[in-house]
């Protein structure tokens, strides 16, 4: 599905990923781990397109240089210099990190402005499906999501990023300042939204323990290099990963 | 092969508190030079120039000055659509108080200034708690609303204003005591945000809330650097009430206000050598598209919207970079 060749991304003078190759295949759920300013965020701005909105707004500033090398191969179709909108209507949709929601908004129109793309009838069964993934958003429905708690807007990160309908969903620290009870409980979520309604799923975190049980393949990302690959089972056997993620 | 662009900075210069370590001659004028050449330009520029161009310039610094006064004031934080209001208080003060008193522009010009701040910082007191464009709007309006007043009542002199104040001595002082204020006042507030001081005033423009959480009063520091930008735009407005010898509604136009801000953007904010530039760049070029006639203001605006679009950094910024990185090509390597 996802085909990734030889990614190298420079931020001016520091690179921030290293020869990054990797492949999804239809409804995996993918893992990548790996501790702060590993390129995780990176990856997955690379994937989503939105790297080429950086890189037009940073050249325009006389800002960062940002240099990107590399294919993607989406469904067999070279998607390395597409828009980000456009990747978004061939159905590659991210959900950024920290908790990326409009505050200014009630949760039921911050679902609505998400759905944008998708006819009446298709958001309607959208918004449904959120709220029946995540029963505590219901009572929410016209609450500012702005007040909303970390846990809940994240929650509503992941609605959003439903509504469109993705066959490809990138989640960038879904868990980033959330309860281990949380964690568990969003985890789950997403792991029923794999397995029941086969959509494929990349999810970077750096937070090992509940990612390592529940994914088909897992990628150890460390200074924009890859480390270590395997399913999520042979990478929790794997010594030196228990000593660096589970302290064992 | 692939290749990328690197970038890498002429480090030369070793800082440790106030004290720079150089080398040579060559790092001596790599460091000054940038900073002297406004200083030679400005003031051997005017030697060479028309009479007419030497009126010209007087107008050039004053602009600078506003634009400088407003980068202060939206290097703090609050974006300010009335600079007008600093210039025309200015104005207004030192013509009262010549005029009445006939006191000589020596003392008036020192006493419009402090005087010219002081109320307008204790005008825009109340509206200081407002965060981004509602600080703006009432900037915009005060302006407005002051020349109505003084239409409405009559009061300093109505519509004409008042005219026949004293002259400067004489018309090469006139020039270069603005010239010199402009210059003190650039290299001035250029260290004054270099220093602590300086810190805590960018800090407050990023995220105020954490610079309250550092146990500072915001709002005693944004008060203070008010009084620092009203005091140079009065000072701007007192010094041209005794160049053209008459202070009237004029000086609250909006022209005051909008062209130090389009000098700052166009020259590059943050940097107060931006506003200069800018104005330096603006105000001749107004002048000499006078000749073109009718089209005038749409050629300006369009030089405007190049300069914007082509350079959103603004031309300092981009010169300056220029100046201290150097790029050169490079592998990519695995």
């Amino acid at each position: 599905m996802l085909d990734v060749k030889n990614l190298i991304v420079f931020f001016e003078n520091a690179i921030a990923l290293n020869d990054f190759s990797f492949q999804v295949n239809d409804g995996e759920f993918v893992g990548v781990v790996g501790p702060n300013s590993a390129g995780k965020t990176t990856l997955m701005n690379t994937l989503s397109g939105l790297i080429i909105d950086m890189q037009i707004k940073e050249k325009r500033k006389g800002g960062e240089r940002i240099t990107v090398y590399g294919s993607i191969v989406y469904r067999g179709r070279d998607i390395t210099q597409t828009k980000p909108s456009e990747r978004v209507r061939r159905g590659i949709v991210l959900s950024r990190e920290r908790h990326p929601i409009f505050p200014e908004s009630s949760v039921l129109e911050n679902l609505k402005i998400a759905g944008f793309l998708r006819r009446k009838q298709e958001i309607r069964e959208g918004i449904d499906f959120a709220f029946q993934l995540f029963p505590a958003l219901v009572a929410l429905k016209k609450k500012k999501a702005g007040f909303l708690s970390g846990g809940e807007q994240q929650m509503l990160a992941i609605g959003m990023a439903l509504i469109v309908k993705p066959e490809l969903l990138l989640l960038d620290e879904p868990l980033l300042g959330l309860s281990p009870m949380m964690q568990n409980t969003l985890m789950d979520a997403i792991v029923s939204l794999n397995k029941q309604r086969g959509i494929t799923v990349v999810l970077c975190e750096q937070f090992a323990r509940p990612v390592f049980p529940v994914i088909d393949r897992g990628y150890i990302l460390e200074n924009g290099m890859l480390t270590l690959m395997g399913t999520g089972k042979e990478l929790m056997q794997n010594p030196e990963i228990k000593a660096a993620y589970f302290g064992i | 092969m692939k290749k990328r662009k690197e970038r890498i900075d002429r480090g030369i210069k070793a800082r440790s508190g106030d004290i720079f370590a150089l080398s040579s001659w060559r790092e001596m004028l790599y460091v000054a030079g940038p900073r002297l050449l406004p200083v030679i330009l400005f003031l051997l520029l005017p030697l060479f120039l028309s009479p007419y161009w030497q009126r010209v310039m007087i107008s050039l610094a004053v602009f600078a000055l506003l634009a400088i006064s407003w980068d202060m004031l939206a290097q703090s934080g609050m974006i300010s659509l009335g600079q007008a209001l600093f210039f025309g208080m200015g104005a207004y003060l030192s013509g009262i108080i010549n005029h009445a008193w006939g006191i000589h522009p020596f003392i008036t010009i020192p006493l419009a200034t402090v005087f010219g701040g002081l109320i307008c910082t204790l005008i825009l007191l109340p509206v200081l708690r407002l965060r981004g464009i509602y600080f703006s709007m009432f900037t915009l309006i005060l302006p407005l609303m002051l020349v109505r007043t003084i239409e409405a009542t009559k009061v300093f002199g109505g519509t004409e204003g008042l005219s026949g104040m004293s002259p400067l001595p004489s018309g090469w002082l006139e020039l270069y005591l603005i010239i010199i204020a402009t210059l003190s006042v650039l290299f001035g507030f250029r260290r004054l945000m270099a220093s602590d001081y300086g810190l805590v005033l960018k800090g407050i423009r990023d995220n105020d809330r954490s610079v309250t959480n550092a146990g500072i009063n915001i709002y005693w520091f944004k008060a203070q650097a008010l009084f620092l930008s009203s005091a140079v735009g009065a000072f701007a407005g007192a010094y041209m009430t005794h160049v053209y010898m008459f202070v009237g509604m004029p000086v609250f136009a909006l022209d005051y206000s909008i062209m130090p801000i389009a000098s700052a953007v166009v020259g590059g904010v943050g940097s107060f050598a931006g506003a200069i530039l800018g104005a330096s760049i603006l105000v001749p070029l107004s002048e000499l598209l006078r000749g073109i006639g009718g089209l005038r203001i749409v050629l300006y605006g369009l030089c405007l919207v190049i300069f914007i679009v082509a350079i959103p950094e603004g031309i300092f910024h981009y010169l300056q970079r220029k100046y201290q990185q150097v790029e050169r090509w490079v592998d990519v390597d695995r």
